[in-house]
Order: structure tokens, then sequence, then C-alpha cells
């Protein structure tokens, strides 16, 4: 077992390096942080502007007057959090070049404009269609231009990279005030970045795709997100976290580097589905993920393992972690119990602690896609949010949601109850021993 | 003055340990200062540093860090599981003192 084990954390360690210090999965992830604050923003406004039984207490006008009012915080936040990402991709890439970091913000931006669609279909009342100019779709700027907008954010800040190392830039004369020189200097190369996605996007114009946007839609957004959605791919995104975590490397910031695209985007369509009020198209989402399966104390759910230990705990040793670990387990910070029961490394715990996360997906899924549970409203909660709060307020401010996680916690609970049980004699016997021992 | 910086993911768990560190110096009498950053932070912040601590959860980010380390001339190591997973403050700070030198 010692072996096998050590044979995996050599096979796992290098993969998390490379998975989580690789520039393009580094940048991604802190573009996704950029755009953070502002999604929980927008998530905010979501909820106040869905109360629960307001759309009863007020009429049906003031309801949609209500909702009108408070739409645009949303709207120019998480519906377009595709643009941030963008900006924050940019930005960062460069920045790890120890470039002027903002001008990969604004270059990648702009890259993807150029190769977005810039007219809407307005359809007339007598029912013609006109294509109207000057607009751009804020849809393409949320879920649907995800994919397209992180690659064009690579490629344009690694062009921009390429161009300014390439010297092509304006010199100027000393005297020159340093600001003013460096607005020159980045000229050339945000000129000849943009004209290479001019170029692409003309191209593209003769072919039936269109635009860029419909092409990366329709063969890899598409397909991948659809895979994404699906229960498998899951499973196995959750069985890696937790592989990872026990052997005491952070699995989720390794595993959402690679997943965070998708569930993103799967998150945007249901949410614009919920703010349009019809069915929601997704059941896994990021929220699915962070707050149905990680955030119940933590990776592995590990709120559950904390009422075990104070339920049936008996030695010294785990009635101090249970102490220790409560108060930053109810906001789904677990490394005290990771690593004080420890998990990390601990043969005995490796079944319930891979087990139950995935058993929670399947009922959790199950119970969403057949309707008994809403489905996650798109609304980016927190992840430090406690559960049953988070819950309720990820499926758009619906009790089920807190039902849900409950139900979780009991899953959890009763996978753990058999080995909490087995560590806990040990722990107590040995202890015992020890003051015997001592005595003696 | 021992400025000791610690790093994890989001500077959510390392923070749980900076108060423990904070009780623990205090009772020393060691004037320190000690904070806790998302590892993205961590180069930035090195430089007003004079030891990096990593969370054990982070460890294969030692090598990425150890370059800017290098660089600053402080020195760093991960924390030890046990430590962290007990919030032991106390061993935590001799462990950064011991690696500051003194």
């Amino acid at each position: 077992m010692n072996r096998f084990m050590e044979i995996l954390e050599n096979v796992l360690l290098p993969v998390a390096d490379k998975l989580n210090n690789n520039r393009y999965l580094t940048a991604l992830r802190n573009g996704f942080m950029v755009a953070l604050p502002l999604i929980i923003f927008g998530s905010i406004f979501v909820v106040i502007a869905n109360l629960p039984f307001l759309d009863k207490a007020i009429s049906e006008d003031a309801y949609a007057a209500y909702q009108a009012a408070l739409g645009p915080a949303s709207a120019a936040t998480l519906s377009i959090m595709g643009l941030f990402v963008i900006i924050g991709i940019g930005y960062k890439l460069v920045e790890h070049y120890k470039g002027e970091a903002i001008y990969g913000g604004v270059v990648a931006v702009a890259s993807f404009l150029i190769l977005t669609p810039q007219t809407i279909d307005f359809v007339t009342s007598e029912g013609a269609t006109e294509a109207v100019g000057g607009v751009i779709p804020t849809s393409v700027l949320g879920a649907q231009g995800m994919f397209l907008g992180i690659f064009t954010a690579f490629i344009a800040a690694e062009l921009y990279r390429f161009f300014t190392q390439k010297n092509l830039t304006i010199k100027m004369p000393a005297g020159v005030p340093d600001a003013v020189a460096r607005s020159f200097s980045a000229l050339i190369p945000i000129a000849l970045t943009l004209t290479v996605f001019l170029v692409v996007r003309i191209l593209f114009s003769f072919t039936k795709y269109d635009t860029v946007q419909n092409f990366i839609y329709t063969l890899i957004q598409a397909p991948l997100t659809e895979l994404g959605s699906g229960l498998p791919a899951t499973i196995i995104a959750v069985l890696l976290i937790q592989l990872f975590w026990f052997f005491g490397l952070h699995g989720q910031i390794i595993i959402n580097s690679v997943f965070d695209p998708i569930w993103y985007a799967l998150n945007d369509e249901n949410l614009a589905a919920f703010q349009a009020g019809t069915d929601l198209p997704n059941v896994v989402t990021k929220q699915f993920i962070d707050t149905f399966i990680v955030g119940i104390g933590g990776s592995g759910m590990t709120l559950a393992v904390i009422i075990g230990i104070f339920l049936i705990g008996r030695s010294r040793q785990l009635k101090e972690l249970g102490k220790l670990g409560a108060p930053a387990g109810i906001f789904n910070v677990n490394e005290p119990i990771i690593f004080g029961l420890p998990i990390i490394m601990n043969p005995l715990v490796l079944i319930p602690w891979l087990l139950a996360p995935v058993v929670v997906a399947i009922v959790t899924y199950i119970a969403m896609s057949t309707g008994m549970v809403p489905r996650p409203a798109g609304i980016i909660v927190p992840w430090t949010t406690p559960a049953l709060l988070s819950g309720f307020l990820a499926t758009g401010n619906n009790i089920m949601g807190a039902v849900m996680q409950a139900i979780n916690i009991v899953i959890v609970f009763v996978i753990w109850w058999p080995f909490l049980k087995i560590m806990d004699k040990q722990y107590y016997e040995n202890e015992n021993k020890g003051s015997e021992t001592k005595a003696s | 003055m021992k400025r000791i910086l610690l790093a994890c993911s989001a500077g959510m768990s390392t923070s749980l340990l900076v108060s423990k560190m904070k009780e623990a110096a205090e009772a020393k009498g060691i004037e320190a200062e000690i904070w806790a950053v998302a590892q993205d932070k961590a180069p930035s912040e090195m430089e007003r540093a004079d030891v990096l601590l990593i969370g054990p959860q982070m460890r294969f980010m030692k090598k990425k860090f150890a370059v800017t380390a290098e660089e600053v001339g402080i020195p760093l190591d991960i924390i030890d599981p046990m430590s962290y997973g007990r919030v032991d403050g106390e061993a935590v700070l001799n462990k950064a003192l011991e690696l500051i030198g003194e």
C-alpha cells in the first residue's frame, strides 16, 4: 500500500505542478478571478430580484417594474462575464511576460470583438428579418463567447508579446515623457495583432460559418459543454479533485483550471433561462459542483465528518479536531480536517473520501434531472457561503436547494460513519494506552 | 521585526494559522508581522517578507516560488502538514524563526 501511494504521489505531484504552473491555465484561472467580484455582484442582484413570495405580495406590474429596475445590475456583470474573463486573461498573460499588462487586456478584448458578429437579426412587426448594425449582441459576451474569448485572449496576448519582443515599436527620443513613450511603444504591436484578427475574420466570412464565433461554438464549445454537462465527466472531475486532495494537493485549484470554462458556460446558459423564465437547460454547472458537491464543508463535504466527530468522537484527538475544524468548516474551509484527521495519505478514509462525493453527485444529478429539486439557476454564490444557505441561493431562492444539501450531508455522514467509528476507536485506545503506561 | 509571509490557495486556511501564530509570537514577546496571501500574490509580496511558508496543499508551487525567493534572497519552506492541520501556530512560528536563522 505504501509503495503504491508513493508511486501515485510521484505521478500526481508533477501533474499538479504542470497544471497549476502552466502559464495559460494560470492566466485562465486569474482571468476568472478578475471576473469573480463582478459575477458575485450580479448574482446578488439576481437573488434580490427574485425574492421568494414577493411576486405574490405585490401586483404583477409592480413586480415587473421591480425586476426591470434591478435587471441592469446582472446584465452588466453576470451576463457578460466572458468579457471580463477575456480582459483578465489578456492582462495576466502579458503581465506574466512582464509586458505592459493593461494593453494585454485591451488588445484581447478588441481582438475578440473583431471576431464577433456585429449585427443582430431584428424581426419587424411585419415578420420580415432585418439585420441591424452597430451592435454587439450581449449573448456572445457571456456563455456563448466564453471559449472563443479564452482562445482569443491567449493568442492576442501571445501576438502582442511577439510583436513587442521583435522590437516593432516606435522609439521616442529622450525627453519624451514616459507615459507618452509607452503609449506609442504599444501602438505597432497592437495594430499588428488586431490586423491578424481582422484578416482571420475576413477569411471566415467566406466560409459557411460566417464568423469565427459560430465556428468555435459549433465545432468546439457545443460538443465540449455537452460532454462536460454529462454525469460521467462530472464524476471523473469529482474523483480527480478528491484524489489530488488525498495526497494533500489542492484538488480544486488543479481541476477547476481545466473545467471552469465549461462549468461557467453551462452556468450562464442556466442564468439566461432563469431570467427569461424558461426551463433551465443544465444540471451540471459551476454551482452544481461548488454548492452541492464541494460547498458542504469544503472538498469531500467534510461538514458531515465534523458532525460525525461531535456525535461519535470519544478520543481526545477527534474532539479537539472537531472544535478546531468546525468554525472554519461552516464556511467551507476544511484544511484543518484534511490535514488534521488526517485525510491525506490515510488509507482508512480513502473509501469514504472518494465514494461520498461521487454518490452525492449521482443522487443530486438524478434529483435535479427528474425535477424533484430545482436546477442551479446560474447564480454564483461565493464558495465561503455556509451550506443550506448556499443551496437556497444557488437554486434561485428555492428551499429545495437547501433540502438537497441537507440530504447530501446525511448521505456523506452515513458513508463516513463506520470509518469514523473505527478511527475514533483506534485513537481512543492509543490515548488510553498512553495514559496507562504513564500511570504505571 | 520579523516579517513572515504565508501562502495558500486563497489565503483562507493560512489566515487561520496567521492568527494563531500572532498569538504565539505575542506570548513569546516576539515582534512579528505575519500575513497570508493567495498563491498568485505571493511573488510580489515576497519582497517585503523575511521568510515564505507555503501551505502543504500548495506544495507544487514551491519550485515556482523558489525562483522569486532566490531573487529576493529569502528562505522558504512547506508547512508541516500535521502542524497545519492542528493549526499549531507556535510550531509554525518556530519553524519560520528557524528559517530566518535566529
